[in-house]
């Protein structure tokens, strides 16, 4: 910051920001302000009182014409305040004290004191405070004091303790500010005053959780933790979320457990502070989806068909048969590996399937790819999107970041509130449209030929940044083939002139090689204007899974080696690789944490049909698993040690939280249990020494060690560690930050080069046909996430979206049964009307047990819509 | 005297538009368009010293002065939100001289060159918001609202907008943001409404009472205006005389000299019913500390600051006369439920302090308090005291503070005995 001035607190004077907010300021220089209402990440709102302090500010004498401090004569809240120049503050006097001991007495008058079962007990900020600055007894009479209700459901996920809220609004800004849906608010007034839902389902807000994180008292509580553990009792582990690309720090709060056996358990999630990636917010899917990871129904033991059934196995005997038929199929292998696994887990299993001599490796959902486009033109070092703000550029192309990744939608939106151009170009309306300063709709299809259009309709000034670059004279004369209307040149123009810009490059409506061609025009867009190579600038892909980069690092891209290093010949891609395995040529196909059967009506085909052999390693008995000759039990992501590559190539460490479950074993473990078989060498010792074997491997992996992995340092705001005011324990970040790895764009005198992006063919649909949209949720059936009970009343019914307009011309109104066929496969759900969905298309939300349901947008997607008659 | 204000008294039928014209209706309004610049009405009506009649007495030109000159658009909202207990002179003067208020908004509105008047009525007041309609579509048809008021260029639209009953509405922030279809709850200041208020942009919030002068101050300037009253204390207040009085009613009476307690209560109000004797002054509502109705207090002057030595001031006015029969716990404890009840919920010492009184209250009318809960309740109204958002947690200490300090003996005999009631 470069502004600074001197302010005096308790006489001893301090050197802060300017304009800093005066509680942070005062933290930074070591004093506490104790605080119910203020939260860094929110703001004052000024209701609690508790942070009033004498204040002095330096005003001129108007007869002596000299400037003196002149002291307020009533206490003011700090909260209020901004640092300036020769503000004093006192905070110790006895006024002060006594303030403070008044409104502690105030707010403890009516609260129930159930301390001794309260889930907040031990991380309470009432509960400190109480103690360093409140009254030891109360003066109220103990039957005085209103009742309110206890277990107030604010949706089935929170619950409210009408006693114990202090009203400190928190929650109410939290979803107005931050999450955006402002679905709490007041009711009633003075004493009776209480938060309630506005809602439909109750709290119908997928960032439900942080507001139980930062709720000064134990007023909110989640469903899965209340009652259900003491802070004191729970180990903290560092975990990463596995449901998304954004890579959210979590900490699993686990203890042993009576009921488990006397096993350890997790008792709750908590977002773990990282500034740069989720500050300290999670989504309610990172939080509450753990549930599966406990279930029943986890396998634990190894499954061999024998006779036509499954039965279980010992782990000899499981991987010697594995071990066989790979041995006896020779590089006539493949393997598809889904984006939930680790670094480690991907290194093995294409190093198992590489060894034998193939190099059908495909990542799974395999419709995201450009991994390799990410390595050169990926945000730079040290990005932050908490940084971007006016003056800078946020383009999202073909992704509903709201369902995809909803961190980054939050953080996004938070951009453009604080000024950033925020560009959406998609097919159809998001929610991220309503924050966006420019929403440009464009065909399915047509992604790369706007992206084209944009660099095309640049002027040679704007594009000088990345004149020198290898092809970008091509690219350029490539992209002035496509028209730019005003509205294209307008958003061109805007990141252009950015000082930053960032592109999230999605995938919605597009086949695998599509999205690579639009990660291409992203990262020409991006070069020409000089927006690659440095920190807040370049290109993010959204990936479908948490570790869709890392799959890409490892080489899990049919076009290239781990880290993106060239193949002599490049493997199948993930349709040909099924092809391969329905036509017998594909002997042995591993797929590991991915369940195509379940998703893909042509893979479980494929799977049906051929004589190969299929290796499944998961942790449930999905429907892929059903089909598979073996199938051998993984470890949760609690249950193992691993790493992650997010979305912004952050790579971040996750630690064994809970005992394996049964026998269950670290998927590499397998893999490489299953190569020493076949004569690739002893199993590494630990996840650790197989992430410095990548190391030696994957040259973007150089130096990145468990050690590295595990730095931390110092964030702003401080909202965990030896004070509770802002949050629980778990907030502080004390197992590593994660280590971002630079991009070729940021190395002096690398070879870099782009290439004219190719845009795809735009379906035309002839008259009453539809294109078909599959779209992600956040909340859908998918195998693992749909094991957790508690969310089941948030995912959606099957339904299908089509615009209002084409429903009126096929006589369909909202909730009729309609079908339609894909690649022969008929696929029914209830038609739901929507008017973002553009005329002519269809949406079919992925993974939600609609059965025939496409996965990926198919290269002949066009259908007939009929009405199903009842 | 001539009525300033209540002026039904002295012309009947003042409320009709030909009435009001034929008697200098809207002369000030033309005045100040056609012979003044903006600037120059903000000085006239800071030169009357016209101060603000909501309560705080804020002058009311130096008010207008603040808003500043090159922010667009501006907004008054007229403060018709009437609620403080005993006080109906806002009541009478839309009832019965509406276009005064009309004119007198009118007036502010050009002074800052707002866009826009909002009167914000409360919800009970739904007939006098319908009445005020009939007379703002009046105005209109006169050409005094709308595009190019008077030929003068200026536009200014009058708007009614009703309440919903809360209390904390007739606090200047909670009515803005009330008016603005939020939650009524007051906002932390800074910002002042001058610079950011209704929709964040300037704003001027003036009392009923206030802005009906402002016509008389146009027409017969600021010295004629000063001329009426005393000192710092210019003008006419109407006086709202309640509760144990023989007359209650609306006196408008100027400020200091024969201005007394004493000529209120006993000379238009005609004495305490009964032949009783008087014991206490409320002299503003449940707001302003209690007055005990010595010979000192009733034969003092009334301007604005005559009763600081007694902790109290004449707010809005609305004097309610207690007398021997009053048990002045019981009342207090009639109050603090009021204020317990209207406490909007934000700041926790209101909040908290006003329910946590009120049960104290509800103690000692049990008959279960005892000697230690009179300190209790002190203490507790003691330590609400310089900590709350808005003026509404500020007050609620006075029925508390003061009542004990004047009349402890009407809590000691609560002691033990309980029965808290008008004997």
């Amino acid at each position: 910051m470069a502004d600074t001035v001197k302010i005096t607190i308790d006489d001893i004077e301090h050197e802060v920001p300017a304009g800093m907010n005066l509680i942070d300021a005062a933290k930074l220089c070591g004093v506490d302000i104790p605080v119910f209402c203020y939260h860094p990440k929110l703001g004052h709102d000024g209701n609690c009182r508790m942070c009033l302090v004498e204040l002095g500010l330096p005003r001129k004498n108007r007869e002596t014409g000299e400037m003196e401090l002149a002291w307020f004569p009533k206490l003011e809240t700090a909260c209020t305040q901004k640092t300036c120049e020769g503000m004093a503050i006192r905070t110790t006097t006895e006024r002060v004290t006594d303030a403070r001991r008044a409104v502690l007495e105030f707010l403890l008058s009516s609260h129930p004191l159930d301390c001794p079962i309260c889930d907040k007990g031990g991380e309470c900020p009432l509960q400190n405070l109480t103690m360093a600055h409140g009254p030891g007894t109360s003066r109220m009479y103990w039957e005085d004091r209103m009742h309110l209700g206890k277990h107030v459901a604010l949706g089935e996920l929170i619950f409210l303790d009408q006693e114990r809220c202090i009203h400190c609004a928190r929650c109410i800004r939290f979803q107005e500010k931050i999450a955006l849906d402002p679905v709490l608010g007041f009711d009633m007034r003075g004493r009776k005053q209480q938060i309630v839902t506005s809602s439909t389902p109750g709290f119908n807000s997928i960032f439900s959780g942080n507001t139980t994180d930062i709720c000064p008292v134990g007023a909110l509580t989640t469903a899965d933790f209340r009652f259900n553990a003491r802070p004191w009792e729970m180990v903290q582990v560092a975990t990463i979320c596995s449901h998304c690309p954004v890579g959210c720090n979590m900490s699993f709060d686990t203890r042993t457990d009576r009921l488990a056996g006397g096993r350890t358990t997790i008792r709750r999630v908590m977002p773990r502070q990282n500034e740069a990636v989720n500050e300290i917010w999670i989504c309610d899917k990172g939080r509450f989806a753990r549930h599966y990871m406990e279930h029943e129904e986890r396998l634990t033991t190894p499954l061999v068909r024998k006779g036509g059934m499954l039965v279980e196995a010992t782990w000899e005997e499981a991987i010697r048969e594995v071990a066989a038929q790979l041995k006896a199929a020779g590089p006539n292998i493949g393997a598809v590996a889904g984006g939930r696994l680790s670094n480690e887990d991907l290194y093995a299993l294409q190093k198992l399937i590489r060894g034998q001599g193939s190099g059908d490796l495909s990542a799974y959902l395999p419709n995201a790819t450009g991994g390799e486009i990410a390595a050169r033109f990926g945000v730079g070092v040290g990005t932050n999107l908490k940084y971007l703000g006016a003056g800078d550029a946020i383009v999202v192309v073909a992704s509903d970041l709201h369902e995809e990744a909803p961190i980054w939608w939050l953080r996004a939106a938070a951009a453009a509130r604080r000024g950033a151009e925020l560009i959406v170009i998609s097919g159809r309306e998001t929610r991220l449209d309503v924050e966006a300063s420019q929403s440009i709709r464009c065909a399915y299809g047509a992604e790369v030929a706007t992206l084209n259009a944009m660099l095309g309709s640049l002027p040679k000034t704007a594009v000088k940044a990345g004149e020198s670059l290898d092809g970008m004279a091509e690219a350029i004369v490539h992209a002035k083939e496509f028209t730019a209307d005003a509205a294209l040149k307008a958003a061109a123009k805007t990141i252009a002139g950015a000082g930053n810009a960032v592109i999230f490059v999605g995938s919605e409506g597009l086949t695998g090689e599509a999205s690579r061609e639009l990660a291409q025009a992203s990262a020409n867009l991006l070069a020409a204007t000089g927006h690659v190579g440095r920190a807040n600038n370049g290109l993010i892909i959204v990936w479908p899974s948490a570790n869709g980069q890392g799959a890409a690092d490892m080489g899990f891209d049919p076009g290239f080696g781990p880290g993106y290093q060239p193949v002599d010949k490049p493997g199948r891609s993930y349709g040909d690789i099924f092809a391969a395995l329905a036509d017998d040529v594909i002997k042995v196909l591993v797929i590991a944490g991915a369940d195509p059967v379940y998703d893909d009506l042509t893979a479980e085909e494929s799977i049906r049909k051929t004589k190969g052999f299929i290796v499944v390693q998961e942790m449930f008995l999905t429907e892929t698993a059903k089909l598979a000759d073996v199938v051998l039990p993984v470890q949760s992501a609690a249950e193992c040690e691993g790493t992650y590559t997010s979305g912004e190539r952050r790579v971040q460490r996750f630690y064994p939280a809970v005992e394996p479950l049964g026998e269950s074993l670290p998927a590499w473990l397998i893999t490489q249990r299953i190569g020493e078989v076949l004569g690739q060498g002893a199993p590494s010792v630990s996840a650790a020494v197989l992430l410095a074997e990548i190391g030696r491997n994957v040259p973007q992996y150089a130096g990145i060690t468990c050690q590295t992995l595990a730095k931390v340092e110092e964030q702003f705001p401080d909202v965990g560690g030896e004070d509770l005011y802002y949050g629980g324990t778990s907030f502080q970040n004390v197992r590593g930050l994660g280590v971002q790895w630079p991009t070729l764009a940021e190395q002096v005198d690398a070879p870099l080069s782009v290439a004219p992006a190719q845009a795809g063919e735009v379906l035309e649909p002839a008259d009453g046909e539809m294109i078909v949209v599959p779209v992600t949720l956040v909340y859908d059936t998918e195998a693992l996430f749909f094991k957790t009970q508690l969310l089941h009343q948030r995912v959606p019914l099957p339904h299908i979206g089509l615009n209002p307009a084409d429903a009126g011309r096929l006589d369909m109104v909202d909730g009729d049964l309609v079908s339609l066929t894909i690649d022969d496969h008929r696929v029914a759900a209830a038609a739901y009307l929507d008017e973002r969905v553009p005329s002519g298309v269809v949406t079919i939300p992925r993974r939600l047990q609609t059965q025939g349901a496409p996965l990926f947008a198919t290269t002949a997607p066009v259908v007939k819509l009929e009405k199903v008659e009842a | 005297m001539t009525h300033i204000l209540l002026r039904e008294l002295d012309i009947p039928d003042i409320g009709k538009m030909e009435v009001y014209l034929a008697n200098g209706g809207y002369d000030g309004l033309k005045k100040a368009l056609s012979d003044h610049q903006p600037d120059d009405v903000i000085n006239i009506v800071r030169e009357s010293g016209l101060r603000g009649r909501g309560g705080a007495g804020f002058p009311a030109g130096v008010k207008w002065s603040f808003v500043p000159k090159d922010v667009f658009p501006k907004y008054v909202c007229v403060n018709a939100d009437e609620s403080e207990p005993g006080t109906f002179k806002d009541r009478q003067l839309m009832e019965n001289n509406p276009h005064q208020l009309i004119e007198g908004a009118l007036i502010c509105a050009y002074a800052i060159q707002a866009s826009a008047v909002y009167i914000y009525i409360r919800g009970e007041y739904w007939d006098i918001a319908d009445h005020l309609d009939r007379k703002i579509a009046e105005a209109r048809k006169k050409g005094f609202i709308g595009k190019n008021i008077l030929k003068s260029g200026w536009d200014c639209e009058v708007y009614t907008h009703r309440g919903a009953g809360a209390y904390i509405c007739g606090e200047e922030t909670a009515l803005l943001e009330s008016l603005e279809g939020k939650r009524g709850q007051p906002r932390l200041r800074p910002p002042f409404p001058a610079s950011e208020g209704l929709y964040a942009k300037p704003t001027v919030i003036n009392n009923v009472e206030t802005l009906s002068n402002v016509p008389y101050i146009l027409v017969n300037g600021a010295d004629a205006y000063r001329e009426i009253g005393e000192g710092d204390s210019p003008g006419t207040k109407i006086f709202c005389l309640s509760g144990c009085v023989n007359k209650p009613g609306n006196y408008e009476l100027p400020f200091g000299g024969e201005t007394t307690f004493r000529k209120l209560i006993f000379e238009m109000g005609g004495g305490i019913p009964d032949g009783k004797q008087i014991k206490a002054i409320l002299p503003a509502g449940a707001s302003a500390a209690i007055l005990p109705a010595t010979d000192e207090v009733l034969d003092t002057p009334i301007v604005y600051g005559a009763f600081r030595a007694w902790g109290t001031d004449i707010g809005s006015a609305s004097v309610i006369v207690l007398d021997e029969m009053v048990d002045i716990a019981w009342a207090a404890k009639k109050m603090i439920n009021f204020f317990s009840h209207e406490s909007c919920g934000q700041c926790t010492p209101c909040r908290e302090g006003t329910y946590w009184l009120s049960r104290l209250y509800k103690r000692m009318d049990s008959g279960q308090a005892d000697a230690g809960d009179i300190q209790t309740m002190d203490a507790v109204a003691a330590q609400m005291e310089g900590k709350c958002i808005c003026a509404l947690g500020e007050f609620a200490v006075n029925p508390v503070r003061a009542t004990i300090k004047h009349f402890p003996e009407d809590y000691e005999r609560a002691v033990g005995n309980g029965r808290l009631s008008r004997r």
